[in-house]
């Protein structure tokens, strides 16, 4: 039971992580942008080309890969979302097509055999019988600080606010003298880092290919879907609800059946609570 | 003028149509990314062009062409199909894993195209050629199969697992494919009765699974001894997750990652104390002469990973050499059944020190091995009982060490280091 209890908040934890870049798009870019995955992906493989192949210092691979995350969601903006503006269904289908290609990038680059990303902060303890690595504590904790931080921002900064505002009424906002296209690139660049940042922990968790980036992408659905739109604390005890839920069905039941369950929650938000369980409503 | 140029076109068109008559085409199947289905192409690559500098086979030079299956069985019938509706190929040789050559089986049985599997391990498969011989007539696997395999598995749980570590019990970890299934099965069967081991717990997973925390969890609740692991994919994640969890049980198996020199690569380091068992020659495995010269002229040749061939690499290079033995003996490969006569027949005996270390025949129909007393037509012959004096075990198990060094731990006739737990196991 104990075992249960800690994978399931380390768990949570990362999800929640790999969760909160894409929360934001959803809530205050309003686009479903579901090459997300390749921030999360490319942030891994930056950090492992340059901590391990390399060799720079951890933090170095780390700041690398929110860097190189952050400018690739400024320029998904600017090349994609913006001249696309307006049509939804384009942009989710281009990031969609972005994400292929950047798989392909990938492949390119660094071959598709899989590669085993070494822990960030190396160790073991076990806690009540379970093993937890220092690394995915780590991710926890991270996630903690990013999450209360990024809460920090948006309620008690003017950029924060005026994100907030944006996300409830982009033609108030700018009457109100928001400028909502500067509070979408801002948005789009703390969506690449924080991607990026999850996907380094992710990809030291599991595994860095190719393809890791689906997995986290319905993560994120699935969380930002449940949660509902705008709410940080939604994500966050979805992240924990859909954490814990895999944990059981593994330790339980079987190990086949993960991901099932989390599917089925998301079909019945969709009908029973359409704008997700801590969403607000949509006029 | 126009006349002459017309003679000259056709008679041009008759030598190339004469030239392009005069080759035996071979098709691989298999992956063309994975270190699987390379091992088998190049094995392949490095007989024919063999073959060829010494005159080709029946005077005809022989031609290699290829079908990408992606490691997927939908993929794997397509290609199938090319290399027989498209490419016309006279003789097939397989890189496949067993699901995709279970896909494509029914393709072979259709086109009746003489086929050699050099990886594919599936005990089915074989259960096909003693049912229904005929139709299964152009099919060989060179690799000893699954009954095979997890036979001389069980004698290792009885040998080192039970007599010499003390362990009782185990939780069995497998992935959901046929071969997980077969390896599964034939292992759980035996364990009990044979090597005195009881399977507490039979945990399957699905092959996309990255996160096996709760997975080792769950075996180490089962309160078993130790974990045996069914892996062939992805499974560099599964061992690589042991290492880093530090798990506190013994873990051995099944883990294809492990049989490739770049598995310490692949998991950065994080891979000692896997141990798994391996078809022969692998890691670790010391070669006799003809195999040593083998791998270094492979490694002249090729520069990219697998930097060594896997053991299918070593079963193309001698198993595409016997197909077309066997067809300069039938008079090609048209006559399956005459193909198939002259393939039963191969031999090759390689020795080391003056002892056979390594043979590549086949079991003959209605030949009943004496363990697992049943037979294994055109399967590749092995011998399940030391001191392997009538051919080479079926496998060897072979364990990386914490410092990346690896070896061979049994059977004791082939060993080359001891079996050992992880410095973190007590």
């Amino acid at each position: 039971m104990m075992q249960i209890i800690i994978q399931g908040l380390l768990l949570s934890g990362l999800y929640a992580l790999i969760a909160m870049g894409f929360m934001l798009i959803f809530s205050i870019g309003r686009t479903l942008n579901l090459a997300y995955g390749a921030y999360i992906m490319v942030g891994g493989y930056i950090y492992f080309w340059l901590s391990q192949q390399i060799g720079m210092p951890k933090f170095v691979g780390f700041l690398g890969a929110v860097v190189v995350g952050a400018i690739m969601g400024l320029l998904k903006h600017r090349l994609i979302v913006k001249p696309l503006k307006g049509d939804p269904v384009a942009v989710e289908i281009s990031t969609l097509i972005l994400a292929v290609i950047m798989q392909s990038a990938v492949v390119l680059l660094f071959g598709d055999a899989s590669k085993i990303l070494l822990p960030i902060i190396p160790g073991v303890v076990t806690i009540s019988g379970a093993q937890v690595t220092y690394n995915i504590l780590a991710a926890t904790v991270m996630s903690w600080v990013i999450i209360l931080a990024l809460y920090a921002f948006i309620r008690g900064t003017h950029t924060g606010r005026a994100m907030q505002a944006v996300s409830m009424d982009q033609k108030g906002a700018a009457i109100s003298g928001v400028d909502p296209d500067r509070i979408n690139m801002i948005t789009w660049a703390i969506s690449g880092g924080l991607g990026a940042a999850g996907g380094v922990f992710f990809a030291s968790y599991t595994q860095l290919s190719p393809t890791m980036w689906v997995a986290p992408v319905i993560i994120s659905v699935a969380i930002v879907i449940v949660g509902g739109i705008g709410s940080i604390i939604g994500t966050l005890i979805v992240a924990h609800i859909i954490g814990f839920l895999e944990i059981i069905v593994v330790a339980v039941w079987a190990p086949e059946l993960r991901g099932v369950f989390t599917m089925l929650l998301i079909i019945g938000v969709l009908i029973m609570r359409p704008q997700g369980l801590f969403g607000r409503e949509e006029h | 003028m126009t006349f002459k140029y017309g003679i000259a076109t056709t008679v041009a068109a008759t030598l190339m149509a004469t030239t392009a008559m005069a080759e035996i085409k071979v098709g691989f199947i298999g992956s063309l990314s994975s270190d699987t289905g390379l091992s088998t192409l190049r094995g392949a690559e490095m007989a024919i062009d063999e073959l060829n500098a010494a005159g080709g086979v029946m005077g005809e030079q022989i031609t290699l062409v290829t079908a990408d299956t992606g490691e997927d069985v939908t993929e794997g019938v397509k290609a199938y199909e090319y290399l027989a509706e498209s490419e016309e190929v006279d003789f097939i040789i397989s890189g496949s894993i067993d699901d995709v050559s279970l896909g494509w089986l029914p393709r072979m049985q259709e086109f009746q195209i003489p086929t050699l599997d050099t990886w594919t391990s599936y005990i089915g498969i074989i259960d096909m050629v003693v049912e229904d011989p005929d139709l299964m007539a152009p099919y060989f696997m060179n690799i000893a199969s699954d009954e095979a395999l997890a036979t001389l598995y069980i004698n290792f749980g009885a040998d080192v697992l039970k007599a010499k570590m003390g362990w009782e019990s185990v939780v069995i970890l497998a992935e959901d494919t046929a071969f997980g299934e077969a390896i599964t099965g034939l292992v759980t069967d035996a364990l009990g009765p044979v090597a005195g081991i009881e399977v507490k717990e039979i945990i399957n997973y699905d092959i996309g699974t990255v996160d096996f925390a709760p997975i080792f969890s769950k075996a180490q609740a089962s309160g078993a001894d130790f974990i045996y692991q069914v892996s062939s994919v992805n499974s560099q994640v599964i061992s690589s997750q042991y290492v880093k969890l530090q798990v506190p049980m013994a873990m051995t198996g099944v883990n294809v990652s492990a049989l490739g020199l770049e598995y310490w690569e692949d998991t950065g380091g994080a891979g000692g104390g896997i141990s798994t068992l391996s078809p022969i020659p692998s890691v670790g495995f010391e070669l006799d002469p003809v195999s040593a010269q083998f791998v270094t002229d492979y490694q002249a040749r090729y520069d990219s990973r697998p930097k060594m061939p896997h053991f299918n690499g070593f079963n193309a290079y001698h198993g595409l050499k016997q197909a077309m033995a066997a067809a300069a003996e039938a008079g090609g490969f048209g006559d399956v059944k005459a193909w198939n006569a002259a393939m039963l027949k191969q031999d090759l005996k390689l020795e080391k020190d003056g002892k056979l270390w390594l043979r590549y025949g086949f079991w003959q129909h209605g030949e009943v091995e004496e363990v697992t007393q049943r037979t294994y037509p055109q399967n590749a012959l092995f011998d399940l009982t030391a001191p392997y004096e009538d051919a080479q075990p079926s496998m060897v198990v072979i364990q990386w060490k914490e410092d990346g060094s690896v070896g061979v731990v049994y059977p004791f006739e082939y060993a080359n280091t001891e079996f050992e737990v992880p410095s973190w196991v007590k």
